[in-house]
Formats: C-alpha cells, structure tokens, sequence
C-alpha cells in the first residue's frame, strides 16, 4: 500500500505540470491584455506598455513559461497582478473555507443519500419507494442557485432562522451546504439504491436471511458494505468537484471561497492567480483520488490496489 | 465499517486542523479590531456601519486606483486630498484651506495645519510634494498619471504652503487634485511599502485601516485624532455580497445597512419593504451606443444620424432601465461641469431617418453588428436597437463578449457598433470630451468611436487651458453642440446610482461620481 500511495503522489507531478502548461497556453489564446484591464480607463498607451514591461508580460511566452515554473519549484507561486498580494495568500484565505463547504455538503450528500437510497430499496415499489426517487429527480434537476435563493427567502428573509449570508458559525453553513449537497444527495439516493437491489439478490443474502439474522443487520452489514464500492466513486467526484470551489454558490451566500476568486481571476486575466489556483486545485482532486482508491480496499477486500 | 469510519474521522481533523490554522484575517494597522465576522443574524449594532457591495476593492492605493469599488473604501474616507467636491460637485477645502492663482500656470495652497497621517507622520508641505513625485513616477507607473501630468513642479514656499505649477495653463486642475487619484497618502508608509502601499494604506482621512479578508471584507475604524468631527459610530465594514438578491435580502433583514448596487429589476421589492428604503441620485455618467466612424458605412455621418433618428431612446430608459436615469441629448449630463442644456438631441423619426439613409446612399439598408459585453442591461439594450433598427431596413447582429476581450476588441477598433458607460470622477467637462472625444484618446483611453474632428480636438485643448469659467463653459457648449451634430454615437442615459438603505440609517448619500458618503450617518437602533 505505502509503494502504491508514494507511486501515485510521484505521478501528480506531470499531470500538475501539463496542467500548469494548458493553463498558461488558453490564458495566452485569450483576448484581453491584463495591463490595459489593470490600467483601466484614460490611461495611455504609454502607461499600459510601461504596466506590461512591470509585469514582465513583454517577455517572449516560453521565457513567462520556465520562469512560472522556477518559481513554483521553489515554492513561489507568484504575486497577483491586481491586488500585489502573494498568490500563495490569496489561496490560503479560501481553500479553508471551501475546504469546510465542501465537507459539510459531502455530509448533507452521504447521510441524506444514503439514508434515501436504503430505505428506497427496501422498500422497492412501495409508495415510499415512488416517492423518494420521485424527490431525488426533483433533486438532481433543480439549479443550485434557484434553491439557493429560495432557502434565503423562506429561512432567512421570512422565518430569519439562518443569517442571509457570510461565513464563521455553524448557522451560516447549514443553507449552503444544503443548496449544494441536495443534488448530490439525490444522485447518491438513486445509486445506493440500485446497487442495493443487485446484492439484496445475492445467494449470501439469501444465506444470511435463511440463518436468521436479522433484517436490520442483513442491511447494512451485509447489503449496504457491498453495495458502497460504486457510491464511493460518486462521493469522491463530487467532492473533488466541490474542492474546485461552487461559483453560483459562493456568490448566492457571499461565501468567500476558491470558485469566485478563480472566476474573477480570470475575468481580469490575473495569470499568476488563476495558474496558482487550478495548480492547488488540480492537486487536491488527485489527492481526493488517491483517497477514494484507498478506500476501496477498507470497503471491499478483494480490491487489488497494484 | 470500522475502518470506513476511522478514515472519515481523520479526515475530518484534518479538515478542522487546516481551517484552525489558516483562517486568519490579514491585518494592519492596530490589532484590536471589531471585525464583524461571524456577527450571526442578530441585527447591526449603533456602532458598526455595515455596507454590502458587489465586488471588493482591489488595492487601496489611491495613486494606482482605477476602479470605484477600491475607491469607495479610501476616498474620503482613509484619504483625503487638498480638495473636495460637495454634493453639487463645488470646490471645497479639505486638506488645504485656501488657495488661489497666482498666474496662468501657478496656483498656491495654504494647507491644514495640525494635521497627521494615521501613522503619526506629520502632513505638511513636504508631505505633498513627495506625493505627487510618487504619483508621476516611473516605478509607481500609476494609471491615473494622466490626471496630474501637466505638473511641472510642486514648490514648498513654507511648512504649511505649496505652489503647484503646470506646464500649461490647466483649468480643470482643482478637479483633478479632488479626484480620488489625488488623496495623499503617509510619505513614511509610501517609502515603507513602495507599490505595495495598496495592502497597508495609511492617509490624514475620518477612518483608519483595520483589516482585510480579501474577497470577503474590509473593516476601517473611526481616527480619533482626526482634525475634524468624527462619526457617530465607531467602524465600518464593507461585506462582498456579489449576488444581487442576496446583497438586498441583507438590508430587508438588517444584516447589513446599505447595498449598492441595485439592479432596476428591485426597484418595487425595496419601495414595498417596510424596513428598507431606495436612495436615488443623480450619477455623472453617460451610456451611449458608439460607431466605429472609420469603418463604413459609420464613416458617412448621415448613416449616423439616421440611427440616431431610429432609435427610441424614452422606450429604452423605460424597457430596459425600469425607468432609471434620464434621456441624454449630449454626451455628458446636467451633474457635469460644462453640461450645456441648449443641446438638442435627436428625436425618434423613423421618416428623417430613412430619408438620411437613402441620402447616404442604404435606401436598402445594410448588415451590421452591435457588440457589447455580458452585461445584462447591455445585451437588453443590444436587443431594442436591433428590432428598432429593422425597421430602417439595417440588419443588426449581436456580439456579446466577455468584459476583458470586449475591451480589447474595441480600442482596436474591430466593432462595428458598441455600448459602452463613460463615467466621469472629476465632474469636470474635460474628462468627459478629452478622453471621449480627442483624436490623441482613441482606442485604449477612451475614444473607442475613433472619432476625429479638427475642430473639436482645438475646442478641447482651449477649454483645458482657458482659466475664465465663463468662457470655459462657452467652449465646451460649442464643442458639444458639434457632436451632437456629427453624431458618433447614440447618447442613451445619463445614470442615475442607487442604493437600498435600511430604515435605522440616517444621514446617507450618495456623491454623484458614486462614491458612498456616510460621515453624517446615524444608525437609530
């Protein structure tokens, strides 16, 4: 196992190196000049020219390249040309927060999912049956920043139980995590739902029920542990989705957090700043790979990690 | 399981650990700041001003200071400069208090004296030479250079007097020193931080600098040994809520006390509401939908003002804009210095209007495009055009771009037709005709119709150097009136800014260039 994890941490390093490569190549393909953005409006061509020498964007592309890639070598991922602020801080005030959202929709996503997907396939055709997939649908279709707007209005606007937006206490997190874990929820329903209705067909189930154990331990000991291996994949994308930061989200509660800053970063051609950030991001989504592949084996032993 | 769940639990520390460590808010200034983070749902208190505004500042260096959401937070609130404009956009002091010509090309300043930055440097005559020496220096390269360039030298005659000399007369100078570029900062924080000054501002102004989150907010507190009156309350917080509901649910619920901007559409939400109120003003800028007049068939004046003929500008004002701003006649609006009000704009006469074409030449019509960027107003605005322009046989096509690739494409001049805003800091007439309008501004700086008039490139430079008001005013009439008469653009909207206040605020309003001022706010609990 430890061969297998330092294997795959030593093979990030090309996937972060073409990352970094096709950021910088569709940044450059991009039109829109960061100087004449940063120099806004009435400045001369004069003064732009002397913005882009000061920022080094006069350099011939290769040589931009291998000097980003010096720096980030040694540790330096560059300043942001608009705010002057180190790249490395800009991140930092964020990752922890999304890092926090992230996790708090994973757990609306897997308890509520979960939970649905179990008692779906229990229950298979009843009415509750019918009705769970029924809201899983309703679910997976509706626009986070739609719901998002909507729990506003009903809980904070109207029943003021939740603060509008920002970020620090628990009550600031529960409707966010809501808007973005309710859709996974419903995908992670449906899932455990049908791989539950596979193994529950199973002769060990059959075996299991025949010796007498009881239905409640059938379920989750038996049926839910076998039934997880592809409600792991799932978790694991959508977490990784989420670590890249949720625009509509952030924007929607004013949470400050990785999604927003690269979008912006982009829309002001900040290269420093939106090459640092799909960096760190690209890197977490193999590190919550690397995970999900680990986890496989706790879950199901005859996973061959090798 | 077991496993399953000791896995999940490590996580989990992990994740509490790195939130722990990394969450720190960047901090200058004092270190007991009231930051508001986390203040729950409860309303604001009496003493902290809460703003929610759209996007954060960049930098709060006013020198290198080129959009108004930074400016908002420095200007006249962290900084002040020698002088300032009153509601009516009048010359008041500020960190000078008198000041007069003493030739065509020198003015004299008597400053304030007693004054200190924030840092406990003391503001004097020293303090603003080095400030415009920074301001025109190659190594600050500061976007707002243009402002202050036709200054020679700045003179300290004694400690508490300056001359300012321009290589030219300059009439709109007392303008200029009033826009936020010219808020002078601590020379000792300057020579500290260099280009980095945008992190740790430090001016003479009512507010202090507490922190920074950036992307989330900033907290200024009130500066005690200011030279004047202080607030009535103790700090202010500018909160980023970009999300236009959200910003306005937060002054409905008291979370915040005052939102800005408001889109049109919430007009009716906040006049109904019974806790919250909108504060209307005059704005200095102009939106116009400009030709590219070196391309054809925008480089036959007729075509223009055939245009400008088939283009209901009142449906606009009203479809589209619910009714804020007013109809503009000439490019730059009655809060400008320099407005001229015996302008006449064009009517809406479809029958001038194809008479003109078939004069130019497109009894048939033509294609053409009209660019804009993702703006929503904009592309609304884009649509109306279109169909309005169908009925003079012209077949529009939309072009709608993201903001930075727009920039670009039209100060190169591949539009054909555009909508753009053209706002005005100074209020002064020159911004508005030298940066629209001279043949030297085209593309980058701000002509991007790439309109080019002898005439007018000579009024303009007359008007800047002119120092009788009265013949001043006469210029830029002139000026005007041949703009209008070459029709270059389409001028749509003056603006008009708007703002959702909580009823608990007393004492706000708005600065016609935008900008929030809240020294006189009272928050009743």
């Amino acid at each position: 196992m430890f061969i297998f994890i330092v294997r795959r941490v030593l093979q990030t390093i090309p996937v972060l190196i073409g990352v970094s490569l096709v950021v910088f190549l569709i940044m450059q393909m991009v039109p829109g000049d960061p100087a004449v953005l940063l120099a806004g409006e009435s400045a001369t061509e004069e003064q732009v020219n002397q913005l882009r020498s000061q920022l080094g964007l006069d350099q011939p592309l290769y040589i931009q390249y291998f000097d980003y890639i010096k720096n980030v070598i040694q540790g330096d991922l560059g300043t942001s040309i608009r705010s002057n602020r180190p790249v490395l801080d800009e991140i930092l005030v964020r990752l922890p927060v999304t890092i926090e959202l992230a996790f708090w929709s994973i757990v609306v996503t897997v308890v509520l999912g979960l939970l649905a997907g179990v008692i779906s396939a229990t229950k298979q055709r009843s009415l509750t049956d019918v009705s769970i997939m029924v809201a899983a649908l309703i679910g997976v279709s509706l626009p986070n920043f739609w719901l998002g707007l909507m729990l506003i209005l009903y809980f904070s606007v109207q029943f003021q139980i939740f603060p509008v937006s920002g970020w620090g206490t628990f009550a600031h997190i529960v409707l966010p995590a809501l808007t973005l874990g309710t859709s996974g929820a419903a995908i992670v329903a449906r899932m455990t739902r049908s791989s539950m209705l596979e193994v529950i067909r199973q002769d060990y189930i059959r075996t299991a029920k025949a010796k007498g154990v009881k239905q409640r331990y059938i379920v989750y000991k038996h049926a839910l542990k076998n039934a997880l291996v592809p409600v792991i994949t799932v978790v694991g994308l959508q977490f990784g989705a989420l670590l890249g930061g949720t625009v509509l989200t952030e924007s929607v509660f004013a949470i400050n957090g990785l999604g927003r800053m690269i979008v912006d970063a982009i829309r002001m051609r900040d290269l420093p700043l939106v090459q640092g950030s799909i960096l760190v991001v690209s890197a977490l989504f193999v590190l919550v790979n690397l995970i999900v592949d680990i986890s496989y084996k706790f879950v199901d032993k005859k996973v061959d990690l090798n | 399981m077991k496993k399953i769940a000791m896995l999940m639990a490590i996580s989990f520390l992990a994740i509490l650990m790195m939130t722990g460590c990394t969450s720190e808010p960047q901090t200058g200034g004092s270190s007991d700041s009231e930051g508001a983070e986390g203040s729950g749902n409860g309303s604001a208190a009496g003493d902290e001003l809460i703003i929610a505004v759209l996007s954060d500042a960049t930098q709060l260096d006013p020198h290198t200071g080129t959009d108004i959401p930074s400016a908002n937070v420095y200007h006249g609130k962290i900084y002040e400069g020698l002088v300032k404009q009153d509601e009516n956009m009048e010359i008041q002091p500020a960190l000078a208090t008198e000041w007069e010509p003493i030739d065509d090309v020198t003015w004299e300043f008597t400053l304030r004296e007693g004054v200190k930055f924030h840092d406990g440097t003391p503001f004097n005559a020293e303090a603003v030479k080095k400030n415009f020496e920074r301001i025109l220096s190659e190594e600050i390269a500061s976007p707002r250079a243009t402002l202050f360039e036709m200054i020679e030298e700045v003179k300290v005659v004694d400690d508490y007097t300056v001359q300012i000399k321009t290589a030219y007369p300059f009439a709109p100078l007392l303008a200029n020193l009033a826009h936020y570029a010219g808020g002078i900062v601590s020379p000792t924080a300057a020579e500290k931080y260099g280009k980095e000054l945008g992190q740790h501002p430090v001016g003479t102004g009512k507010f202090k600098f507490e922190e920074w989150t950036p992307g989330s907010q900033i907290t200024l507190s009130t500066y005690d040994e200011y030279w004047g009156e202080t607030p009535s309350y103790e700090t202010v917080v500018y909160k980023v809520v970009p999300e236009d509901a959200t910003r306005i649910a937060m002054v409905e619920t008291g979370e915040a006390h005052l939102a800005e901007p408001v889109p049109v559409t919430e007009i009716e939400r906040i006049e109904n509401s019974d806790s919250m109120s909108l504060n209307r003003s005059q704005g200095l800028g102009t939106d116009y939908l400009g030709f590219n007049v070196q391309k054809e068939p925008f480089n036959n004046k007729k075509v223009r003002q055939a245009i400008n003929y088939a283009v209901d500008t009142e449906q606009i004002i009203e479809g589209v804009y619910n009714n804020v701003g007013t109809v503009a006649d000439s490019p730059m609006g009655p809060g400008v210095w320099g407005y001229n009000e015996n302008v006449e704009g064009y009517e809406y006469n479809i029958e001038k209007a194809k008479e003109l074409l078939k004069e130019a030449g497109y009894e048939d019509g033509f294609k053409t495009s009209i660019w804009t960027n993702d703006n929503q107003a904009r592309v609304d605005v884009a649509e109306v055009v279109q169909s309005q322009l169908k009925g003079i046989g012209i077949e529009a096509e939309i072009n709608v771009m993201e903001w930075g690739a727009y920039l670009e494409a039209t100060a190169n001049g591949e539009h054909d037709m555009f909508i753009l805003g053209w706002s005005n800091m100074t209020g002064d007439a020159d911004y508005n005709q030298y940066f629209l309008f001279h043949s030297e501004a085209q593309g980058t700086p701000g002509n991007r119709t790439f309109y080019e008039n002898e005439k007018v490139d000579e009024l303009i430079d007359a008007g800047r150097q002119e120092t009788d008001p009265e013949k001043r005013l006469e210029i830029y009439a002139e000026a005007q009136k041949i703009e209008v008469e070459d029709a270059p653009a389409i001028f749509l909207r003056y603006d008009e800014n708007l703002v959702a206040v909580n009823n608990n605020v007393e004492g706000f309003w708005m600065h016609p260039a935008g900008i929030y001022m809240i020294d006189d706010i009272t928050i009743n609990e």
